[in-house]
């Protein structure tokens, strides 16, 4: 099969045409507005089938989704950054309504202040809302995921909707060789969806999603709706496994590159996970024994996995690409609970923010994040988690500054404090 | 239209679709519109619903509905009927879907979710022309938080936000004209005090195509304050005063189809009302009273000299 | 701790029961904890609130588990288990019932071994769920009961929770409370303080695993039709229409089309009401063209009923005496 080159919308475009979606409710976001441009454009042309009605907002699109996959259809959906949020209240009701569908999300920083590039935190917003999620870190990876989703929620042991995500510009708009697989390799591997019981239909009338009162019921709602999600950790698994047999591409629930025998290894999910692969390279190159793992599956957390993965190295280096207010990074956070107490578990865990608003990741800062690790490792010291931040970044925001008219008084004595603690820290 | 189902009172239905037992007040104007509705469009229908008093129709394990129900949120049961409307046509389509398990679309949403948070979907929903019914149940506030005022309360009304001497300062908003602005199939007030009335329209609408669009006003014994066993008789003096038009807009035009011949003065109507009591005591607040009696009388101004020759 | 639940219907000012008595109690030197239990019901539908009152801090919270006092404002109640009146009463509870049968009768037919008093209803009237103050004669004769609150604290507290209502409306519920609280004037400190479960004998919970069930039976969906029949909201009623067939012109839509609950349906041109589950708004009392149709006191109807299904004579003369 030739490889074609494909942006990482293109890609997710493709994912939902060979998944044979019946019906996407759209609604234009930059960055992902090409993805339903592109599907918009196939269906009018007859390439494929489908119906694409464009609603007046993302929290009517999630809704019409939502009702769209409860009523019995294959059901595909994209938004980003502040239309995720806006459609936020849905993200959690139709989880709960248990309708099975994909929603790629093309992550993009949050406003304010409103912008352009990518970063993590909208897709975190979601973390929580029973959406399972895939993080893809190249444009094959996108298309791939979206086959991969479409099994996963509809499979009868878990029955959840599922968000793919990559990131804005570094995936959406950055074209790469993507294999399009076979089309009846695909519909072998993801046959039509079974809708089952849940469905609306004149013969077996159906009230859903109805309202409940008292905890002892909504208890149970809820925890079915994990117990589901944790299912989702083997079920993928076993679908990676087949779609592996089938395309001959490794899709698990972590890619954990050069890991066997190193001492440190990298923690990130997205797209900057390839400049962390080509550091780990370079300091391979330079004798230094690091990998790296990462998570496809975010959610459920494939803790397993990630215990086992991790169980025995020296530190974990964890990249943030989000930032908890008052707290730091939330793939840290959340690691640190996963270890915590596990035999065999690293002893230093480092936490370092990087790439908001699509800020880039350099080489050398891959490199010096490994120094600092070693350094905590042999002073037993961790250090608080680390803005990947510049004194020649802080010199332009000054200029900026200057340009906007909030200029720095430098005689002012407050200030001269301030402009004396970045001087100690450069 | 067709020859029409509803002659004469003893042609409504005298058994009822919809289930007792419900959570609804005692007394609820409302749900008197609703299983009025429901004998008439059947129970080959599923309702989407926004958040309001009737969410708490379906509780679970209990339904009073013999066909279906989908609880959206408050902001978006026209796009929720849109996904369910186009997922049925497609299974359709697709012959996935036998012709008789097709099911009409129904939105079932408050005054708060119609006239406010759910406007700009319901709005978008026309532009589609989707093809549904949507029934607005109007009890002029948010009745189910405890009736604060929402832009579906009348001038002057006391609600749990607008307690003062004047009442709710602002006017009812004209959602028949708005919704009739967009140019749907369809678009009627009815009330369940006037039943032949309500079951011809209702009728109407559901042999319709497109977006159907039914503004029920829900007299509100919790609400509006008064016993409930003046649940009927409220709807009807909103009906005579001319408080409450029963009007509907079909091929760009709108009719009235009661005309009162002598309007009854608007304080028949807002007397029996506890929400209207400070226009009634400690002193009679004629000022407000002939304020309210002239928008009424205006509004009728303007619909008289057009009145059908029928 | 003192632990009080007040139960009665919506509409009844229950809540306000609760705050009064809150507000005295805190008046009087308490930490306390007062609060409404809410619902889907609504007016007429059984609902429930409590106080807590305690010498030092509060942190129970929630469901009473173990009343030392029980204010039931409407007797009917007694007979819905779905109301909960009776939960976790024992010896050593008070419950005090506004009702016009006895003591020893409501001992009999709930075969309980609580302490059991009758509230002296003041004011009558045939629609309970418009009991004129039964909130406050609730409050003040729990105050009584409890013997922790001056005459002139529950007065204040009164006037407290009612500020805004006006004068009238206030010396109205402070005579009711008043009159109450000095009726039990004889039964004052009758409610024990509560104590509280140790630790080291407690009950284990019966945790389980919950186990993973499908989406088909683990999602929150009804397959039922119209199940929600099996909700007795007749219940709520307080006033019952009756028809008069003898009357009835058989017009038969009116009163069925206008009954906001479905809950007239005809039979063989007949209309028949669904006392299982009209929830006795009277609607259909005021639409009747023949006026055929009556609101009597539910009690009434009740009391008629059963002395029907016994046979006896005698109950339908002590009826009819009251």
């Amino acid at each position: 099969m030739t490889p074609k080159l494909l942006s990482g919308n293109a890609a997710a475009a493709w994912g939902a045409r060979l998944a044979g979606v019946d019906y996407i409710p759209a609604f234009p976001i930059t960055p992902q507005t090409e993805i339903i441009e592109t599907l918009g454009s196939w269906i009018d042309s007859g390439d494929m089938p489908g119906r694409m009605v464009t609603l007046e907002s993302e929290h009517s699109m999630l809704t019409a989704a939502g009702a769209a996959a409860a009523t019995g259809v294959r059901v595909f959906s994209a938004t980003s950054s502040q239309g995720l949020l806006y459609a936020m209240e849905m993200l959690y009701t139709v989880a709960g309504w248990r309708a099975p569908f994909v929603l790629v999300n093309v992550s993009r920083g949050l406003s304010a202040p409103i912008t352009l590039e990518a970063d993590h935190n909208d897709i975190l917003a979601a973390r929580d809302s029973g959406f399972l999620q895939l993080h893809c870190a190249d444009c094959q990876e996108v298309l791939d995921s979206v086959l991969l989703a479409y099994r996963l929620a509809e499979d009868p042991a878990i029955r959840l909707p599922v968000l793919v995500n990559l990131d804005g510009f570094y995936l959406s708009f950055t074209r790469e060789p993507v294999d399009l697989p076979d089309e009846e390799a695909v519909s072998r591997f993801l046959p039509p969806f079974d809708a089952g019981e849940i469905r609306f239909s004149a013969s077996a009338p159906q009230s859903q999603a109805v309202a409940v009162l008292g905890g002892g019921p909504y208890s149970y709602f809820r925890y079915e709706t994990h117990l589901a999600a944790c299912n989702g950790v083997a079920v993928y698994e076993q679908i990676a496994a087949e779609f592996a047999s089938t395309f001959g591409r490794e899709r698990g629930a972590l890619e954990q590159y050069r890991c066997d025998d190193a001492e440190l290894v990298f923690y990130m999910v997205g797209s900057f996970a390839t400049k962390a692969r080509e550091a780990v390279d370079r300091l391979r190159d330079a004798g230094q024994k690091v990998g790296l793992v990462r998570p496809r599956l975010l959610r459920p957390f494939p803790l397993g996995p990630v215990e086992e993965a991790l169980k025995g190295k020296q530190a974990v280096i964890v990249i943030d690409q989000n930032l908890s207010m008052g707290q730091g990074g939330i793939l840290h956070t959340e690691l640190l609970a996963a270890l915590y107490g596990k035999p065999g578990a690293p002893p230093v865990v480092t936490s370092f923010i990087g790439g908001l608003g699509g800020r880039d990741i350099s080489a050398e800062e891959f490199y010096h994040m490994v120094t600092v690790t070693r350094q905590a490792i042999a002073s037993g010291t961790v250090p608080p988690p680390r803005l990947l931040y510049t004194a020649g970044e802080l010199r332009e925001i000054r200029k900026l500054q200057a340009v906007a008219m909030v200029e720095r008084q430098e005689t002012a004595p407050a200030r001269g404090t301030a402009a004396g603690k970045e001087a100690a820290h450069d | 239209m067709t020859e029409q189902r509803f002659k004469r009172m003893k042609d409504l239905p005298s058994t009822h679709l919809l289930g007792t037992g419900t959570p609804m007040c005692s007394g609820c104007g409302g749900l008197e519109a609703l299983h009025q509705i429901y004998d008439v469009l059947g129970d080959k229908t599923v309702f989407v619903n926004a958040a309001g008093c009737m969410t708490l129709l379906s509780v679970y394990p209990f339904t009073p509905f013999r066909g279906s129900w989908l609880y959206t949120a408050m902001a978006s049961a026209p796009a929720g009927a849109q996904g369910v409307r186009d997922a049925l046509d497609i299974l359709a389509q697709q012959g996935r879907m036998p012709a008789q398990d097709d099911l009409g679309v129904v939105v079932l949403t408050g005054d708060g979710s119609a006239y406010g948070m759910g406007l700009s979907a319901t709005s978008a929903a026309m532009d589609r022309n989707l093809d549904f019914i949507y029934i607005c149940y109007d009890n002029e506030g948010y009745g189910n938080t405890g009736q604060q005022a929402s832009s579906a309360t009348p001038h002057a009304a006391l609600t749990a936000t607008s307690g003062g001497s004047r009442g709710y300062p602002g006017y009812k908003k004209d959602l028949f004209g708005i919704w009739a602005a967009h140019r749907p199939a369809y678009v009627a007030t009815v009330i369940g005090s006037e039943p032949l009335d309500l079951a011809r329209k209702i009728e109407k609408a559901r042999e319709m195509k497109g977006s159907r669009m039914i503004i029920a006003l829900a007299p509100c014994p919790t609400g509006w304050d008064y016993d409930p066993k003046d649940s009927v008789e409220v709807g009807r003096l909103a009906v005579k005063t001319g408080v409450w038009p029963l009007k509907e807009y079909i091929d760009g035009k709108v009719v009235h189809t009661r005309v009162p011949r002598e309007r009854a003065p608007v304080e028949d109507y807002l007397q029996l009302q506890g929400r209207f009591g400070h226009l009634f005591a400690p002193q009679k607040n004629t000022a407000l009273l002939e304020e309210i009696q002239a928008r009424v009388d205006t509004y009728w101004a303007g619909v008289e000299p057009q009145r059908p020759a029928s | 701790m003192y632990r009080i639940r007040i139960h009665g219907r919506g509409g009844q000012g229950i809540k306000m029961a609760s705050r009064v008595l809150g507000t005295a109690l805190f008046h009087a030197g308490f930490t306390v904890q007062d609060a409404p239990k809410y619902g889907a019901e609504r007016r007429g539908a059984p609902i429930f609130s409590y106080v807590r009152a305690d010498r030092q801090a509060i942190n129970e919270r929630g469901t009473m588990y173990r009343p030392d006092l029980v204010v039931v404002a409407d007797d009917t109640l007694l007979a819905v288990p779905a109301a909960g009146t009776l939960l976790g009463i024992d010896a050593h509870a008070v419950v005090l019932v506004n009702s016009r049968d006895s003591a020893d009768t409501w001992r009999h037919r709930l075969n309980l071994d609580a302490k059991l008093v009758i509230l002296p209803s003041a004011a009558e009237t045939a629609d309970r769920a418009n009991l004129p103050h039964i909130g406050a004669t609730c409050a003040g004769a729990a105050a009584c009961l409890l013997g922790l609150v001056e005459r002139d604290v529950l007065a204040r507290a009164i006037a407290e929770e009612l500020d805004g209502l006006g004068d009238t409306v206030v010396a109205a519920n402070q005579a009711s409370a008043l009159a109450a609280f000095d009726a039990l004037a004889g039964q004052s400190g009758l409610v024990q303080e509560g104590v509280t479960i140790a630790a080291a004998d407690y009950q284990a919970p019966q945790w389980i695993e919950l186990p993973f069930e499908d989406a088909s039976i683990a999602a929150p969906d009804i397959r039922a039709a119209a199940n929600s029949v099996q909700v007795r909201t007749g219940l709520w009623r307080t006033l019952r229409p009756v028809i008069d067939y003898d009357h009835c012109s058989h017009c038969w839509w009116v009163c069925s089309t206008l009954c906001p609950d479905s809950a007239i349906r005809v039979a063989e041109d007949m209309p028949v009401i669904d006392y299982d589950h009209c929830k006795g708004c009277m609607v259909c009392v005021g639409v009747c063209p023949p006026h055929a149709i009556a609101g009597i006191p539910e009690y009434l109807a009740q009391q008629q009923e059963s002395a029907r299904a016994t046979g006896g004579g005698a109950d339908d003369t002590e009826t009819a005496q009251r």
